[in-house]
């Protein structure tokens, strides 16, 4: 059978006509656009809030749940929550929060002093999540009476009230009703069930694919004229696709990982909106400090002095983030405006090399993150850097499971890793405490094994007074001695970029939950 | 009696199942676990105390011997329990029973796509041999066995997705999902009489079909073009076509059937090919199935999601490989006797 030239292209516009009108009404026969599509490049493994607490869970976290405080904006301001107020007895051990009377949970249930009881009960039960900002100075959770929650702390701890923004509420009733087997509900709230308060309420969920909700019209702190009534949370894991989604208009807001070029593309459409914000996640390159060779400062500060740091903030990150030169954020309270840090100085790194005691007889093992190329490239760059010292190195890409893993000993963890240390709670202590303390060692956060008891000291002194100006005192010393000991490579703060389009308004941006919280978003004119 | 040989035969590869199916978990248990990787550590968190994670391990079972964890591990089995994903908390046979539908969906479709475009290909191109037709399709089946599906999938929902704007990038419906009664969306359509959902989740199918089908398509059409070549150049053919018999009906009465024993063998294995292939296509098209659940729960060695997924992915395989068997005996009795 022969085919004319012409009988072919009338086919061929025909079938697009088909294609076109089967489209029309079968794929986008969904009536007008009321749903907010977020997309993440995170599963949704759960919405249970008391068991993860990484970055895309604060989709539901924030979101679904509501906690006694939280912190809006950026720099992150503590707001009164389910809680209107907290007292702080004198010795700095009973905190006290008086809970805001019709709060609801989404059931209808009202919010009591008993489910705040019943949440730190649960959270610490489960032993994931925050549990372990709270297992340690947690002694006892008191119930004076329907209205207020006492927790008493084991010692003195300043940072608790930024920490207490991390206990998610949940119904105590509801969940009690379905506990099995002492699982506290875990089971029937990772399917499908939600037992908050918060501005939303889950519609559904499905792990692979994110989760719905709708607003929750009774939440306690009202509505603005302007809302979404519906949002959904979806995993799209391929940026290519993140993008084109975007620029279609088939998502609305990005989160997630963006590289800078992938940025740059997103940000010359015109329906488009980037939001770039300071966030408090400092891009390390950590070092074993116990580890010969690395357990002499002056190779440490070889080291330091051998990464180009601008070539890094320029080239790889283009210039889309700020140089922070010590370990606490510049933006957050506590950090040290004296800390200069180290410089790309070859000059100065070889002088430190010839000073070091110990020898460099083997290559230095350079472990970046698998599906991260931004810790690949400062590798490469840092691992140039080295070879202009005589050092040689090299570099072995590792899953995050196997990083966490090789930390457990000092002795196997990696002579130098590279990622971002996040903010949990927006307290000084969040990058020191938790990273330098000598009991650290054997945690992710504590991979450097680093040991000075004079910095133990003054770690202890700063969180157990609640002055802010004696306490950014102390963790301004502690800043001296850890750059002076050159304990890791502290390179720059990260911005968050969130492309949003142009049609949703009202983003307000918190690195607590990276801007996530949608109760402020509304649909523009 | 040939009944019985049969019958012994389906029973005889029916019996290597359990034996394939525990060395592979065995196999895998302890590979896994070998591997360095801390889950738990993961899962309590950076500020977690070493105490605080030996608590967990004890908590999960993680801190009894390798062999013991194993022993437990295969008893629970024995009892249809999968055990807890470290993550989600959920047993991992509902995350499995969820996911599966997906994959088996996307994977028969991508099937079927290739079976029906590259079976008659695959007879043209025999039949015209060196034609103009045949070295176009030599060329296009090279490069669809070395295209990266990886490459063609995101090429789709570039030029058919973003540029055209004819499909969705991802996801398997874009309105409500008809009632789950299989999982299958289109089969679910079916049942419930739901024409909407039917070609709404048929439309969802098409792009990370067509990138999933496209390098079987291409197998499937070397071995059916070169599957009856082989065939044609045989003397009985040459005996019936000297009878004077219309070609046509020499090609489908009298060499097509023994054609296919390796295009049918092909299959089999292309069901194989297909699952290992679902991880990356959907990946790439966020399509909710076992292929992604496998690279999560292995990047995050959940290691009770990984032996799940072996568990699921080694059964349709050796099925698969049973059912081709069986099907070759029935093709071909000769092979009973081996």
């Amino acid at each position: 059978m022969k085919v004319s030239r012409r009988a072919f292209l009338k086919s061929l516009g025909y079938g697009s006509i088909a294609i076109s009108a089967m489209k029309n009404k079968f794929v986008f026969a969904q009536g007008k656009k009321d749903q907010l599509v977020w997309v993440a490049d995170q599963e949704f493994k759960t919405v249970d809030p008391h068991l993860l607490m990484d970055v895309a869970t604060a989709g539901y976290r924030i979101n679904l749940y509501d906690g006694l405080l939280r912190f809006q904006d950026n720099p992150p301001q503590l707001q009164p929550w389910l809680a209107e107020k907290y007292d702080v007895s004198k010795d700095q051990i009973r905190y006290t929060f008086s809970l805001r009377r019709g709060a609801k949970f989404h059931n209808g249930d009202e919010v009591t002093a008993e489910d705040v009881r019943y949440s730190m009960e649960r959270q610490i039960a489960l032993g994931v999540g925050a549990a372990p900002f709270f297992k340690p100075i947690i002694e006892s959770t008191n119930v004076p009476d329907k209205y207020r929650v006492e927790f008493k702390l084991k010692y003195p701890y300043a940072p608790f009230l930024s920490c207490i923004t991390l206990l998610n509420v949940v119904n105590s009733k509801l969940l009690k009703a379905h506990e099995a087997s002492g699982d506290y509900g875990s089971n029937w709230l990772t399917v499908n069930n939600d037992a908050g308060s918060g501005s939303y309420q889950l519609e559904s969920h499905e792990a692979a694919v994110g989760f719905k909700a709708k607003r929750f019209g009774a939440h306690f702190l009202g509505w603005k004229e302007q809302y979404i009534d519906k949002i959904e949370f979806r995993t799209v894991r391929e940026t290519a696709t993140r993008v084109m989604g975007l620029l279609k208009g088939e998502f609305d807001v990005l989160g997630g990982r963006m590289e800078p070029d992938q940025l740059e593309k997103v940000a010359k459409d015109p329906n488009i909106t980037v939001h770039k914000d300071l966030a408090a996640r400092i891009f390390n390159i950590r070092l074993n400090n116990q580890k010969p060779p690395l357990n002499d400062v002056h190779v440490r500060r070889a080291i330091s002095y051998c990464f180009d740091y601008d070539g890094c903030i320029k080239d790889l990150m283009k210039n889309e983030v700020e140089r922070n030169a010590g370990p606490i954020p510049n933006n957050m309270w506590g950090s040290s405006p004296e800390a200069k840090g180290y410089t790309y100085d070859i000059k100065r790194a070889k002088e430190e090399l010839r000073q070091a005691k110990v020898r460099i007889d083997r290559p230095l093992e350079i472990v970046p993150l698998v599906g991260y190329p931004v810790t690949e490239q400062a590798a490469l760059l840092l691992q140039a850097g080295l070879r202009e010292i005589g050092i040689e190195s090299r570099v072995n890409p590792k899953t995050w499971p196997t990083v966490i893993s090789l930390c457990a000993k000092p002795e196997t963890t990696p002579d130098i890793t590279d990622y971002w240390v996040s903010m949990y709670y927006p307290d000084p202590n969040n990058w020191t405490g938790e990273l330098y303390e000598s009991t650290k060692g054997g945690t992710w956060n504590g991979q450097c094994w680093y040991k000075n008891p004079k910095v133990d000291d003054l770690l202890k002194k700063a969180v157990s007074v609640v002055d802010r100006e004696q306490r950014t005192k102390y963790y301004n010393d502690v800043t001296k001695i850890l750059i002076e000991d050159a304990v890791e490579l502290w390179v720059f703060n990260t911005r968050n970029f969130t492309p949003i389009s142009k049609a949703v308004g009202g983003f307000r941006f918190c690195p607590i939950g990276s801007g996530m919280e949608c109760r402020w978003l509304y649909w523009k004119a | 009696m040939s009944n019985l040989k049969f019958l012994l035969y389906v029973f005889k590869r029916i019996a290597y199942i359990a034996p394939i199916l525990l060395g592979l978990l065995m196999l895998t248990f302890f590979i896994s676990r070998v591997i360095p990787a801390d889950p738990v550590a993961l899962i309590a968190g950076g500020s977690a105390s070493p105490e605080q994670i030996q608590e967990l391990k004890r908590q999960y079972g993680f801190d009894k011997p390798l062999f013991q964890q194993f022993i437990i591990y295969v008893a629970s089995l024995a009892k249809g329990d999968l055990g807890i994903s470290l993550y989600s908390h959920r047993p991992v046979v509902k995350d499995l029973a969820d996911r599966l539908p997906a994959t088996v969906e996307l994977s028969i479709f991508a099937l079927l796509l290739s079976i029906i475009f590259a079976i008659p290909v695959g007879v043209i191109c025999a039949i015209k041999r060196n034609s103009f037709l045949d070295h176009l399709m030599r060329g296009l089946t090279i490069a669809a066995l070395a295209i990266v599906g990886f490459w063609l999938g995101i090429m789709l929902q570039l030029i058919f997705g973003y540029k055209l704007g004819l499909f969705d990038l991802g996801r398997r419906i874009s309105i409500s999902a008809p009632t789950a009664i299989t999982g299958l969306y289109l089969v679910d359509s079916i049942l419930t009489l739901n024409g909407r959902t039917f070609l709404n989740s048929l439309w969802h199918l098409c792009l990370p079909g067509a990138a999933l089908a496209f390098p079987a398509f291409a197998t499937l059409v070397r071995f059916t073009r070169s599957g009856l070549l082989d065939v044609i150049n045989r003397e009985y053919i040459s005996y019936v076509v000297s009878m004077g018999i219309p070609k046509w009906i020499v090609i489908f009465k009298f060499a097509f059937r023994n054609a296919m024993v390796p295009v049918v063998t092909q299959i089999g294995l292309l069901i194989g090919y297909l699952l290992a292939g679902a991880v990356v296509i959907e990946t790439v098209f966020d399509w909710p199935g076992l292929g992604i659940y496998a690279v999560e729960s292995i990047l995050m060695s959940d290691y009770k999601a990984i032996l799940g997924i072996t568990l699921v992915a080694g059964l349709s395989f050796t099925l698969s490989n049973i059912v081709v068997d069986i099907l070759l005996a029935f093709v071909d009795p000769r092979r009973l006797e081996q």
